[in-house]
């Protein structure tokens, strides 16, 4: 049994009328501290998955296990980050990261404030304590976001798509901030990506999904082909990095044609 | 300075408000005087002005007045307490918003001067009949404009605050409720207005003070120009609780300003 255990888990939207399968019987089980990345099509149930995993959404089947218990609704173990709506605009830098402190039992009050600095300094914002998110940046309301995420101390953090409305210099440098964040936290992250670089950049491990419903395509060890050593940015300029680019976007394009094909002949 | 959708400078924008009064009040004073329309239906500004003055030497219109403010916020205080509570509720469990919504939406649309006989008859004639008028008139819209703020509430929000790992409570008070608050008390400020039609009728109808009692009582001696100024006091009245109300606004979502 693993860390995190997706068991046969399938996901069908609406009722009677009008059925959508976004996600196919799919298992898929994770180790304590991987970095798992998500690709796949547009609309393939890779958001639906990453949603069962956090609780906000039922699975149709199947069962979902964390460190052998099965998991119900939403709670503190499971943090999200989403795409947008990231920072909340009443509160200041300080006032969100607070918030992801509020609902632990295991803080003094004194512990509180040590621990809201030290993640303000974590993700780069010192000096912005007291700012509102509107006089800060889109990357640094990310960065709140997973600031206030991590402050909430879960055991698994579920990022979908988190860096996807960012520039490309503003990616890097929160990529980066996520992989020190990984090497010191040693945190369990599913991170979905439609950026393929981005996804073998960070993952230990990288997981394609087919068009929909979401099954499982690739599971590809991503530290086996490029070396468990620290990552950082001048990986991606490495052969072994753009030949398995290379690879997994071959396996996209193809997925892409399967599935057009599929839709073609579809009565 | 016609820049389409662009923003003008504070002045200019006060210097245009003004120029647009002025002209409105210029007009006025031109139909008057010249007999265009009968002094003793339409007097000049300024015979208001005059009549507005007496009002407060040759009788007691300070003490209408308050009793008018003093009815407007009790209801409206009154109207709000349940309003928010039960708006909030509404839209976070869809269970309460079945039950409410067709009752609510039913005597939404009952005009509020059609029920002022029934009221009467249920409370008499002193205040809790005017309170209630008052509440009948605003609860019933507010409650639903409450729960559309908080229906607006991005969901991500509200699933944020969950695997933060806050209960429903909990995200209802430090989630919903600051993120709706805004757009609330923009609906707090348009119904109180609201507040000030349904007095005027609850007072003409049967009061023997505030503001609606004072117009109507000098209405029968055809004291045009004092009837005026009572009308303006309320635009007053009006005029200086939605400054307020958005001055207010403007200092305590600063964090909305882009
Ligand atoms: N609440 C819902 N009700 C009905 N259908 C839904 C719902 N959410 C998602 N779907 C459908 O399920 C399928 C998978 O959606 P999902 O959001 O999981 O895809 P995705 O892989 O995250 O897509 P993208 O990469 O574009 O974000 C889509 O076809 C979508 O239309
Ligand atoms: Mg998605």
């Amino acid at each position: 049994m693993a860390y995190l255990d997706l068991t046969n888990i399938s996901k069908t939207y609406g009722t009677d009328g009008r059925k959508v399968q976004a996600v196919a019987p799919l298992t898929l089980a994770m180790d304590r501290g991987q970095i798992v990345t998500f690709l796949g099509p547009s609309g393939c149930g890779k958001t639906t998955v990453m949603r069962m995993v956090g609780g906000l959404e039922t699975p149709t089947t199947g069962t979902i296990t964390l460190d052998g218990a099965r998991l119900g609704g939403p709670d503190r173990r499971r943090g999200m980050v989403f795409q947008s709506y990231a920072a909340f605009p009443w509160l200041t830098v300080a006032g969100n990261i607070r918030l992801g402190l509020k609902y632990r039992a295991d803080l003094s009050a004194s512990d509180r404030e040590d621990t809201v600095n030290r993640f303000i300094e974590l993700v780069g914002l010192k000096g912005f304590a007291d700012s509102y998110t509107n006089q800060i940046s889109g990357g640094m309301r990310q960065r709140v976001a997973i600031a206030r995420t991590l402050a909430a101390n879960p055991d698994i953090l579920l990022m979908d798509e988190p860096f996807g409305a960012l520039d490309a210099l503003t990616r890097e440098h929160l990529q980066n901030k996520l992989l020190e964040i990984n090497r010191t936290a040693g945190k369990t992250t599913i991170f979905v990506t439609h950026d393929v670089e981005e996804a073998i950049l960070l993952a230990h491990r990288l997981v394609v999904f087919s068009a929909r419903p979401a099954r499982v395509l690739e599971d590809i060890n991503v530290t086996e082909q490029l070396g468990p050593d620290d990552r950082d940015q001048a990986l991606r300029d490495t052969p072994a990095f753009l030949s398995l680019r290379r690879e997994v976007q071959q396996i996209i394009r193809a997925e892409y044609i399967r599935a057009e094909a599929e839709a073609a002949h579809a009565p | 300075m016609f820049g389409f959708r662009t923003s003008l400078p504070r002045r200019t924008e006060l210097a245009l408000g003004l120029a647009g009064l002025l002209l409105f009040l210029g007009l006025w004073h031109v139909a008057s005087v010249s007999g265009w329309v009968k002094q003793q239906f339409l007097p000049t500004p300024f015979a208001v002005v005059e009549a507005f003055g007496r009002l407060f030497t040759e009788r007691n219109f300070a003490g209408d007045i308050a009793i008018s403010v003093g009815r407007v916020w009790l209801a409206f205080l009154l109207s709000v307490i349940v309003a928010v509570p039960l708006g909030l509720l509404m839209s976070c469990y869809r269970a309460v918003g079945a039950f409410v919504e067709p009752f609510v939406d039913f005597i939404r649309y009952l005009p509020v001067p059609a029920m002022v006989p029934l009221l009467i008859i249920w409370f008499g004639v002193g205040e809790a009949s005017k309170i209630a008028v008052l509440w009948m008139g605003t609860f019933f819209q507010l409650v639903l404009l409450i729960s559309d703020d908080t229906k607006r509430v991005p969901a991500e929000y509200v699933e944020s605050g969950f695997t933060l790992g806050a209960s429903q409570w909990q995200v209802i008070r430090d989630i919903v409720f600051p993120a709706a608050l805004p757009n609330i008390v923009d609906n707090l400020r348009i119904t109180l207005g609201w507040c000030w039609t349904y007095l005027i009728i609850a007072e003409i109808v049967a009061a023997s003070s505030g503001i609606g009692h004072v117009i109507w009582s000098l209405r029968r001696f055809v004291k045009t120009p004092e009837v005026m100024a009572g009308i303006v006091a309320i635009g007053i009245i009006g005029l200086l609780t939605d400054q307020a109300f958005r001055w207010a606004h403007r200092r305590r979502f600063r964090y909305l300003e882009r």
